[in-house]
């Protein structure tokens, strides 16, 4: 008896604790249930690296974590998933096409010298970019214009042989029904690719940066993004201006293969060089444009190329909505089980509810300790996992009844019951698990998140019917007034003469 | 243990399954039938050409549903073929040097009386999706930004998605089988991978017919569902099995159909029960839950129904005609 009340004892603390663990730390909810953003990044093999290791994913995940920091989204996660996946959580951001762009990209920035004797070429390539540019920022202008209900500035055309010319000059065939600016953009581009061409290898790299920053032109209304270079990152600049300082060759900035600025260094710096260790890009940016190269520069380049594979957004009063009907659906489905067990097994079935709703407590409090983000089908896992709770003490009343109606007494069927269903109870216990280690090992997110919660569910569920209901039921028989058959099993269905 | 043998030495089973399993082995026998017609039938569908039909998460692409904010008392009537000719018209802004899709012929459901649109189109970049619902807000008045979810899932996920919900399951009725042909025997193993694939073919035929009836996609939830299927039949099937190695040598005297017979019978009220409490959950998930875990209840209460009933009526059956052999 000691030791039922030793194990009761202990439920009973443990229930307590669960009790304010729950209180203090509340359950994690998924962005279905909460709304927000969810992108799964993927990690491309390039270059040396063929499969993407764990290594390499790591290097990965720390890039992304400090461009996410740049970002300031508040409780934003980013965990590896696999060999070659990231998934990045954006609670509340409702629009994450912002974060796809700013993560997506490399942001491998080059400084290279152009090669000698291409000067002819580069201007050529200069002239057309400029006149595109101008072209694509009036576009712009106009429709900035246009939505702020003001007058447009005038429009700059190029003609349409011009550009079909210069298309024609770069080898560039368009489908016929192109949108002019999309033929812009793609003339741009090819621009830029063909500029980065023209240019030596990298001796300087986005490596050698400390910091970045942005700061408004004087003249004009774009931005430039200010670089600082650690020590060694000074004197390679140093020396790559000090190179082609006085000759018409340029200094090209490179960022992801595409050419973002191209410069002259003046014959002064022909002795020493640029020194100082800074410098600023003038790319023509947009203030949205230059605080995103801000983040992208400051977090450092990714060491492999990454792609953007997954992305789920949930408005938040969808997730309300998900929140409510789930609640109310399961709850209203174990308050019938619940009515159902005390009208089927009397006193046993009483037992059986309190001992489940320690369990459904116990599950909670160990989603708030692990932790486990609480999303639908984790939901779903729950309420299945209170089903093979239900099971087990179905099994082990059953029992008991047999007992019962085979004459053996009170106490004696309870302990045969419980010992009889152990093998049926573990033996579909261990089916499940193995199920849930399946779904662990080999599905994705959403299976995940359901097997492990069916999981905690199984392991919790052993405990209980096995220790709750057993001890809870002989406290109760310490008390000869509950000790009685009828509390368990209607007298119709006693053999004779064991009726009491 | 002299308790379990005085319980058992004077069985007169109330129910005897073997005087119905005739009934039951062609009830089961058509219904898989039935099943695998449904999964023929898709197949062959040009539309479907897969034995489900598989949803986003398995096909790759883009979903929008947004709601619409609309004045009381009811939305202003909007019908499939109006957004789509507005998709239609769409140019997308391009995504890091690939063409943009063109939106024609797109699949757009209405639903809610006209409250709310849930669009199928080819994999989107969000920027591509936020222009997208800029154009439908053009077409059908002022959205709920609170109300809209955009799913998009990259080609390459959607078959692994599809490849690894394979595998897992698979695996898993691998490590099952495994599990009690050591616990139990290898006939046993046998049986109850047979009821499991039993449970799991008319669980798929269900759905292979909602999908060819009403168009019912399968997800990543569905092969969960599957999965655990997959794990109460066999705990059902189980506890089965647990009863008649039990009474093996009380019963010894008895011919193996008397023994499963008997064995059944002492189950039948806690096969029942069981159904009946995890079905009352996933009742209340299919009545009262949220859309979103709507099909996934159906296929658990479909699945734990049919496991149920190929526990009592298919594998105990069984278990005297092949251990003859």
């Amino acid at each position: 008896m000691a030791r039922q009340q030793g194990w009761f004892a202990l439920i009973l603390a443990l229930a307590i604790a669960a009790g304010a663990l729950l209180f203090n730390f509340p359950l994690q909810l998924g962005l279905d249930l909460r709304g927000g953003s969810q992108l799964t990044l993927e990690v491309l093999p390039a270059g040396a690296v063929k499969t993407v290791k764990k290594e390499q994913l790591e290097a990965v995940k720390e890039v992304l974590e400090r461009r996410i920091n740049g970002l300031g989204v508040a409780e934003s996660t980013l965990q590896t998933v696999g060999e070659d996946q990231l998934v990045l959580q954006l609670p509340g951001e409702q629009d994450p096409s912002r974060a796809a762009k700013v993560l997506g990209t490399t942001a491998l920035l080059e400084f290279r010298a152009q090669k000698p004797g291409t000067e002819q070429e580069m201007q050529s390539l200069l002239q057309l970019k400029r006149q595109v540019q101008s072209v694509l920022n009036q576009k712009r202008a106009r429709a900035a214009a246009a939505s702020d209900r003001q007058s447009p500035p005038p429009e700059i055309q190029l003609k349409a042989e011009d550009l079909a010319q210069a298309m024609q000059k770069l080898g560039l065939s368009v489908p016929a029904g192109t949108s002019e600016s999309d033929q812009l953009d793609l003339l741009l581009s090819t621009v830029n690719s063909k500029i980065v061409a023209l240019y030596e290898p990298a001796t300087l790299t986005g490596k050698d940066l400390t910091t970045a920053g942005r700061q408004q032109q004087q003249t004009g209304s774009g931005w430039d993004v200010t670089l600082s270079f650690n020590r060694e990152g000074g004197d390679k600049f140093a020396a790559l201006t000090k190179s082609i300082a006085g000759t018409r060759r340029l200094l090209g900035i490179v960022l992801d293969g595409r050419s973002i600025s191209e410069a002259s260094v003046g014959p002064e710096f022909k002795v020493a060089g640029i020194s100082g260790g800074s410098a600023s890009i003038t790319g023509n940016f947009s203030a949205e444009e230059s605080r995103d190269l801000e983040v992208q520069l400051r977090g450092g380049s990714l060491p492999l190329p990454i792609k953007v594979v997954e992305v789920r957004t949930v408005g938040p009063s969808l997730g309300a909505e998900n929140i409510r009907t789930s609640l109310v659906a399961s709850l209203s489905g174990l308050a019938l089980v619940a009515v159902f067990m005390a009208v089927t097994y009397r006193l046993p079935g009483i037992v059986a509810v309190v001992a489940l709703s320690l369990y459904a407590l116990f599950n909670l409090a160990v989603y708030s300790l692990i932790p486990v983000t609480l999303s639908l089908p984790g939901i779903a896992g729950f309420i299945l996992s209170i089903g093979m709770a239900v099971d087990a003490n179905v099994l082990i009343f059953e029992r008991i009844k047999e007992e019962l109606r085979a004459g053996n007494t009170l106490i004696r069927s309870i302990d045969t019951g419980f010992s009889l269903a152990l093998s049926s109870i573990v033996d579909g216990h261990v089916t499940g698990l193995i199920s849930c280690a399946a779904l662990f090992a080999l599905g994705t997110g959403l299976v995940k998140g359901f097997a492990v919660t069916l999981a905690i569910g199984l392991l919790l569920s052993l405990f209980t019917s096995l220790t709750c209901t057993r001890s809870l039921i002989r406290v109760l028989m310490s008390y000869p007034a509950l000790r009685r058959t009828i509390y368990f099993l209607p007298h119709a269905q006693l053999p004779l003469g064991a009726k009491s | 243990m002299s308790s379990s043998v005085s319980t058992t030495t004077a069985p007169t089973p109330r129910f005897r399954i073997s005087r119905y399993r005739q009934l039951a082995w062609w009830v089961s026998g058509l219904a898989c039938l039935f099943s695998l017609l449904g999964l023929l039938l898709c197949l062959l569908n040009p539309a479907i050409a897969s034995p489900l039909k598989p949803g986003l998460d398995f096909t790759g692409g883009t979903q929008i549903q947004i709601e619409r904010r609309c004045p009381a008392p009811a939305c202003s009537a909007i019908t499939a073929a109006q957004v789509q000719l507005q998709l239609a018209g769409v140019t997308l802004p391009p995504q890091a040097g690939d063409a943009p899709p063109r939106l024609t012929g797109t699949a757009v459901q209405v639903l809610d009386q006209g409250r709310s649109l849930v669009i199928r189109l080819p994999a989107l970049s969000p920027t591509q999706s936020n222009a997208v619902i800029t154009a439908i807000s053009v077409a059908v008045g002022p959205l709920d930004p609170a109300g809209t979810s955009v799913n998009t899932i990259g080609p390459t996920l959607g078959a692994q998605l599809l490849q690894g919900s394979l595998i897992s399951l698979l695996v898993s009725f691998a490590a099952i089988s495994l599990y009690i042909a050591v616990r139990y025997d290898l006939l046993f193993a046998f049986l109850a991978l047979l009821c499991l694939a039993h449970d799991v073919l008319i669980t798929c035929g269900v759905f292979a017919w909602l999908g060819l009836v009403a168009g019912i996609e399968v997800d990543s939830l569905f092969a969960v569902s599957l999965i655990t299927v997959a794990g109460y039949s066999v705990t059902d099937t189980v506890v089965v099995f647990d009863r008649i190695r039990e009474q093996k040598t009380s019963l010894a005297h008895l011919p193996l159909q008397q023994q499963v017979d008997v064995a059944v019978d002492a189950t039948l009220t806690r096969s029942l029960y069981t159904s009946l409490t995890t079905l009352l959950p996933l009742l209340g998930l299919i009545f009262f839950g949220g859309s979103s875990l709507f099909w996934f209840s159906v296929a658990l209460a479909i699945g734990i129904a049919v496991g149920s009933w190929s526990s009592i009526g298919v594998a105990p059956t069984l278990l005297p005609v092949l251990s003859r052999r």
